[in-house]
């Protein structure tokens, strides 16, 4: 095992606080990860959740899919992210769509989460296992707190092994998520490390292209409206259309892409 | 014998009417060559059959835009004989009026090929008297409570010695928006009528079918293209907001298409363009069923026309009538830029009302809802507020409302004809025209089943023949009536 990388633990810490920023949320919408609820719920379908059970979702964010799976479900669901300002909105929302009782966020990071061994009978972590820059630590918190038999289930960017090249491997490209991104067979291999084993995995990769397609168009009509916005003109929205078309360009090369992955903890 | 298999899909079965007797019959949809048919056959007329959507998996994947309907608050008439002949509207009517059509007259400044009102110069006419128009917004109001959209429609409604009275008369009732219908003629000639129209908060639907002459000549019988041009000069000064209004037909304008979006974007007095195929009530040029025009077949014809800007999935059925009849893209343009709103939010996350895939945001779906809505008009406060309201359901932050006042509309409409009526459409049609004798009859039930002609005989005390399609088909049985529509030959 490596040890974290500085400059990605300093890039995990500016995703978190950037992804609970208005300027992302303006870019990004309230959806956070491609192929949106409805994958979310896709993935659900993968875990066979039952009455009472305990979800965990790492790297909630503000709190969608967590509040999705309560309301679908008659279970608990923990969440965790390590943006304060995430997790009190979060908790806010839950409160709001009468979910208190049932959902709760927790300040915490996936490589250190706050719960004890076997706690959980599932978990799901969106479009976040491809940030954390120690994977293989990342992995063994998910085993840890997972109870024998319980399942994992992951979607998330995939690059081809040495895909990337310029601007998306560095800082910018973290936090379009892509930098940090593996093969699927490889987050399968940290994840089987862990002791959990995948038995499931579909590509969604057409999810990213919209994803990155609405992304484009959100900054294009930040562009628009550049000249009466103060706030905005300090922003290289150039550059970001830039990088855009070339995260574009990624998916449709097939360079980078889009996956669910499901895991039982041995 | 040779046995030979069936080449088509049958989907359902449904009713329609015959074209020529406009008797009501039994009518089945079929898929055939990814393209979908209406067919139906008559005891006395024999067989029929109409392209009804040119792309069968569109025509699929509207149907979970179809919104539950609201119910009017008055209904005008019973329930007798069935759908399409208790117009209207009756108890069956499965949704309340988003638009109410008053023709003010019949009467017209020009003679056009195409013309589903069948109006021109012609001694047999009416014309509206104010009080008549007072009566028929009351009804209207009665069926709506607060109702959304008024068209005043005709004929031609400038050509009405009162039309500005008759505008400050729907001004003095609940009615949010005010459109007027027009082939523009007078918009180009009289500047002061323009301002007053602009003071009357009116906007405009301007006929306009494509730039070059020959369009004109065929589809208007003029070149009215320095008329259209000084119309819209003089409602872009006078602060009017037009929406272009453009006739379809196969062989005719339809490589137009392009040209027409990239003149409405460009110009300052435009905020839509709704492109409708030509409806084959009425007059109108002879005609293929088989390879009409559809909505499908327009969208895609964009998509390709106008490649850089708009692709076939931009455009989203409105859910508040069938969702088959009417597509819409909004847009967001800025000097060269064009961006569709659904590169922004996907209208399908929020306007799917059968598999509910996801959680809709309740906010995002009423603000999608009025703006995908038969009564959404370009360059109104109400669009720009729901525009509004569904981007920062998207949590886009304020400062993007000034987004709103860039706000561009695309409209597909494909209106029913005698050839195409299926009644499972018209029973949730929200277009309606509303007629002297205090109705509100589905606007493709006005013009496909009799209902127009009746109207004409009742209001002119002149005789009016049925009406029945100028179809390749059917020229062997047509002739020609006194207004220049066809009807079926009398055999002795």
């Amino acid at each position: 095992m490596t040890a974290a990388d500085p400059a990605a633990e300093l890039a995990k810490s500016c995703c978190a606080v950037a992804w609970s920023g208005d300027v992302v949320a303006m870019v990004l919408g309230e959806s956070y990860h491609p192929g949106g609820l409805a994958l979310t719920r896709a993935l659900l379908g993968h875990l066979g959740l039952r009455d009472g059970n305990r979800v965990l979702d790492v790297a909630a964010g503000p709190g969608a899919s967590a509040l999705l799976i309560a309301a679908d479900h008659p279970v608990e669901v923990d969440g965790v992210d390590l943006s304060p300002s995430s997790v009190d909105h979060a908790n806010a929302a839950a409160l709001e769509a009468g979910l208190g009782s049932r959902v709760r966020f927790h300040l915490g990071d996936a490589e250190r989460l706050p719960f004890g061994d076997g706690v959980f009978d599932a978990a799901v972590c969106e479009c976040a296992f491809c940030t954390f820059p120690d994977k293989p630590t990342a992995a063994t918190e998910l085993a840890r707190v997972l109870r024998p038999g319980g399942r994992l289930g992951i979607t998330d960017v995939t690059v081809t092994a040495g895909g990337l090249s310029g601007e998306l491997a560095g800082l910018a490209g973290w936090v379009a998520c892509l930098a940090g991104a593996r093969p699927l067979e490889e987050y399968s291999a940290l994840l089987a490390g862990a002791g959990l084993r995948t038995v499931h995995t579909e590509r969604h990769d057409a999810a990213l292209a919209r994803m990155v397609e609405e992304i484009e168009a959100r900054l294009r009509a930040l562009r628009m409206i550049r000249s009466t916005v103060p706030a905005l003109a300090s922003v290289d929205l150039d550059r970001a259309l830039d990088l855009c078309a070339q995260a574009a360009a990624a998916v449709r090369d097939g360079v980078a892409g889009y996956a669910m992955l499901v895991a039982v903890r041995e | 014998m040779i046995k030979v298999d069936r080449d088509e899909v049958f989907v359902e079965l449904t009713r329609s009417i015959c074209p020529v007797c406009k008797a009501v019959i039994d009518a089945q949809v079929n898929v055939r060559d990814d393209r979908v048919y209406l067919r139906k056959r008559c005891r006395e007329h024999g067989e029929f059959e109409a392209l009804v959507y040119g792309d069968a998996r569109m025509y699929f994947d509207s149907v979970r835009f179809n919104r539950p309907g609201t119910i009017p608050l008055q209904l005008q008439t019973e329930v007798v004989d069935g759908c399409p002949l208790d117009c209207g509207l009756c108890p069956e009517h499965k949704q309340h009026a988003c638009l109410g059509i008053i023709e003010v007259n019949t009467h017209c400044n020009l003679d056009c090929p195409i013309c589903f009102a069948d109006s021109g110069h012609q001694p047999d006419g009416y014309s509206l008297s104010l009080e008549q128009v007072d009566r028929m917004l009351d009804v209207f109001v009665a069926s709506e409570g607060e109702a959304e959209v008024v068209m005043l429609s005709g004929g031609e409604p400038t050509v009405h010695p009162q039309i500005i009275e008759i505008v400050e008369l729907c001004r003095t009732k609940p009615i949010r928006t005010v459109t007027l219908n027009t082939n523009g003629i007078r918009l180009a000639t009289d500047p002061a009528f323009v301002r007053r129209l602009a003071e009357l908060r009116v906007s405009v639907y301007l006929q306009f079918d494509g730039l070059r002459e020959r369009t004109h000549r065929k589809i208007r019988g003029r070149d009215l293209r320095e008329h259209k041009r000084r119309a819209l000069d003089n409602c872009a000064a006078a602060g009017v907001a037009v929406t272009l209004a453009a006739a379809l037909e196969r062989g005719m304008n339809e490589d137009e298409v392009g040209d027409i979006v990239r003149f409405g974007v460009g110009h300052p007095a435009v905020r839509a363009i709704a492109f409708q195929p030509v409806t084959h009530s009425g007059r109108h040029l002879e005609f293929d069923p088989l390879t009409r025009l559809t909505n499908s077949d327009v969208i895609h014809l964009i998509a390709e026309q106008v490649p850089e800007w708009f692709r076939s999935d931009d455009f989203f059925p409105v859910p508040c009538c069938f969702p088959t009849c009417r597509s819409i893209s909004y847009c967001l343009v800025d000097g060269g830029e064009v961006l569709p709103i659904s590169r922004l939010v996907n209208p399908e996350d929020h306007l799917d009302y059968v598999t509910n895939r996801v959680m809709p945001d309740m906010r995002v779906r009423t603000a999608l809802e009025r703006l995908y809505s038969a009564s959404a008009v370009p360059g109104t406060p109400q669009i720009a507020e729901q525009l509004e309201c569904a981007t920062c359901g998207i949590d886009i932050p304020a400062a993007l409302r000034d987004l709103a006042q860039k706000a561009f509309m695309i409209i597909i409409q494909d209106f029913q004809d005698p050839y195409t009526l299926n009644v499972k459409q018209l029973m949730k049609c929200c277009v309606e025209e509303i007629t002297p004798d205090g109705r509100l009859i589905p606007f493709c039930a006005y013009n496909s089943v009799g209902y127009r002609e009746q109207v004409r005989e009742r209001m002119t005390g002149v005789g009016v023949a049925t009406v029945v399609p100028n179809a390749t088909p059917l020229q062997a049985m047509l002739e020609t009536t006194r207004h220049g529509s066809r009807s079926a030959r009398r055999l002795r």
